[in-house]
């Protein structure tokens, strides 16, 4: 493809995302809602006309504080649920770091768990195989491949999550905060594996609220507050923005 | 990853569905099958992984059953006496082995989705795999009856005959028709929470409408139009009638069933697929 026509990794269009809260979620309290009508409260905005545009082989950093949007942000782009406005493009595969507990079952041993989580990913059986040796040893867990995983460490769990993530070809990896959890020599081969990516043209999105992280790593990062896209450009002004956020929170809006 | 690199697509989840929705969706689903089969088997290992006895739990629960409830019905109650042809706790078992298969994947796989909130706000696959993995799993616990069904008939010396051939299409029939109760069911309970309280008690009272208990012979001829309609009675009456009477279901009487099966599946099937896109942000 000629360069210049390159299509993105991920393009936000006038994105927005609304719900519609609901009074109850039991059917004592949602049934009489319904007769008095109004069994839906008045919508609540998680994310309100957000444009940005990540390149393919871009490293995207996504600060903000909680509740800000950032994980509905990653939500529409693993494709778990829908924008209410807007326009959402996605080139290529997305893997998710599947964190502790959720593709993993305690109950399982890592190897049966590596199956699984690829498997939840869109791997066959077959590239799992093929793999397997290399997701084990980028996690460095030959050593409990068949103990159950509820006897894995917190950093365990990371490692063996990140490891499945980055050998499922992913063009667009999503980083949650999770890569925090591990210890500094994990990290510094994560941040390698990443760069790797990065060269291959991989588009990475990384959640964080360790600012060393997004300034070290990213080249790009995003400022949310409120469902609002508040900053867009370099780590450190969009973190020195971010800083002067939290210290001033009620002149949020005004930058907008 | 056997996709063809890079696709752009815009909204990643569907947010109708419509008829024609119906094939393509059924070709996703048959992609992501390997999918389906680890999910399964996920959920036979972890549910009996943890107890000392492990897969010994299977046999305790339907031989208690079957004790108690032929010393309550049979030995107490006297129900069917000199209509039942055969051996009461034989009567009783071919019917409360597939009622438990479809009482216990019915009220698994309610809770299946709200049990993997992790993943179905982190990752996309179609969801009905985990309601239809939470089904396929019970059947497990299934087959180990089957052992029990045989050794109650090695005890009575009552053998099926050639109709035992009939037992693969009935169990078609109520798989269909037990995957299409529990889609709707699971998505539902994301919405209300209330609804496995429900499910709780809507399948308890299906139990006792159902002849399982009792020959459907004896039930008043006025209320006799109740188990006509009801498909879990055509289910364990026909299982009855191939595995003990040893007389044929009848070509009618199967496409009669197995149109209400699979009816019931596309309808389940479609209201689940009608609150997908809602699963995430209600979870």
């Amino acid at each position: 493809m000629p360069i210049g026509s390159d299509p993105p990794g991920i393009e936000f269009t006038q994105v927005s995302k609304r719900f519609q809260l609901q009074e109850g979620r039991t059917l004592r309290e949602f049934v009489p809602a319904l007769f008095r009508g109004r069994a839906w409260s008045p919508p609540f905005y998680a994310l309100q006309n957000v444009n940005f545009r990540a390149e393919r082989g871009e490293i995207l950093g996504i600060v903000g504080r909680n509740g800000s949007g950032k994980s509905t942000v990653l939500k529409l782009i693993a494709g778990v649920t829908a924008p209410s406005e807007g326009e959402i493009m996605i080139c290529g595969r997305v893997s998710p770091l599947i964190e502790l507990g959720a593709g993993f079952h305690p109950d399982l041993t890592g190897r049966e768990n590596v199956f699984l989580n690829a498997s939840i990913l869109g791997m066959s059986r077959k590239e799992v195989l093929s793999r397997f040796d290399a997701i084990i040893s980028f996690a460095e867990l030959w050593d409990f491949v068949d103990t159950p995983v509820k006897r894995y460490s917190s950093g365990m769990y990371i490692r063996l999550g990140f490891s499945v993530a980055v050998h499922s070809d992913p063009d667009i990896l999503l980083v949650d905060e999770v890569l925090t959890v591990g210890d500094a020599a994990f990290q510094e081969k994560c941040l390698i594996k990443m760069r790797e990516f990065q060269s291959r043209g991989v588009t990475i999105i990384v959640v964080s609220h360790s600012m060393g992280l997004i300034q070290d790593f990213c080249e790009r990062a995003l400022l949310l507050s409120g469902g609002h896209l508040l900053a867009d450009g370099a780590p450190a002004e969009v973190i020195h923005q971010y800083t002067d956020l939290i210290s001033h929170p009620d002149a949020a809006l005004e930058t907008v | 990853m056997d996709q063809p690199l890079p696709i752009a697509r815009r909204h990643p989840i569907a947010t109708t569905f419509g008829l024609r929705d119906f094939l393509p969706s059924f070709a996703v689903l048959w992609q992501r099958r390997e999918l389906l089969w680890s999910m399964t088997g996920r959920n036979i290992r972890s549910q009996y992984k943890q107890s000392i006895l492990g897969y010994a739990w299977i046999f305790v629960n339907p031989l208690m059953q079957i004790l108690v409830l032929t010393f309550v019905f049979s030995t107490i109650l006297r129900i069917g006496e000199g209509i039942i042809p055969y051996p009461f706790p034989l009567f009783l078992f071919v019917a409360l082995l597939p009622w438990m298969f479809f009482s216990n994947a019915v009220a698994s796989a309610t809770d299946s989705i709200v049990g993997s909130a992790s993943l179905v706000t982190k990752v996309y696959f179609p969801r009905e795999i985990l309601v239809v993995a939470t089904v396929l799993s019970k059947v497990v616990d299934l087959l180990l009856g089957v052992l029990i069904l045989l050794g109650l008939m090695v005890i009575y010396s009552e053998y099926p005959s050639w109709t035992l051939a009939w037992v693969p299409a009935i169990f078609a029939m109520q798989l269909l028709f037990t995957v299409g109760i529990a889609l709707p069911l699971a998505a539902l309970n994301l919405f209300f929470h209330d609804v496995r309280y429900l499910v709780g008690v809507v399948l308890l009272i299906w139990f006792y409408m159902t002849p399982v208990l009792y020959p459907v012979e004896i039930v008043p001829d006025k209320y006799k139009i109740f188990f006509e309609l009801n498909p879990l009675a055509l289910v364990v009456n026909a299982y009855r009638r191939v595995l003990l009477d040893g007389t044929s279901l009848g070509v009618e009487r199967f496409l009669v069933g197995m149109g209400a099966a699979l009816l019931t599946f596309l309808v389940g099937y479609y209201l689940f697929k009608r609150m997908e896109a809602g699963f995430a942000d209600r979870i």
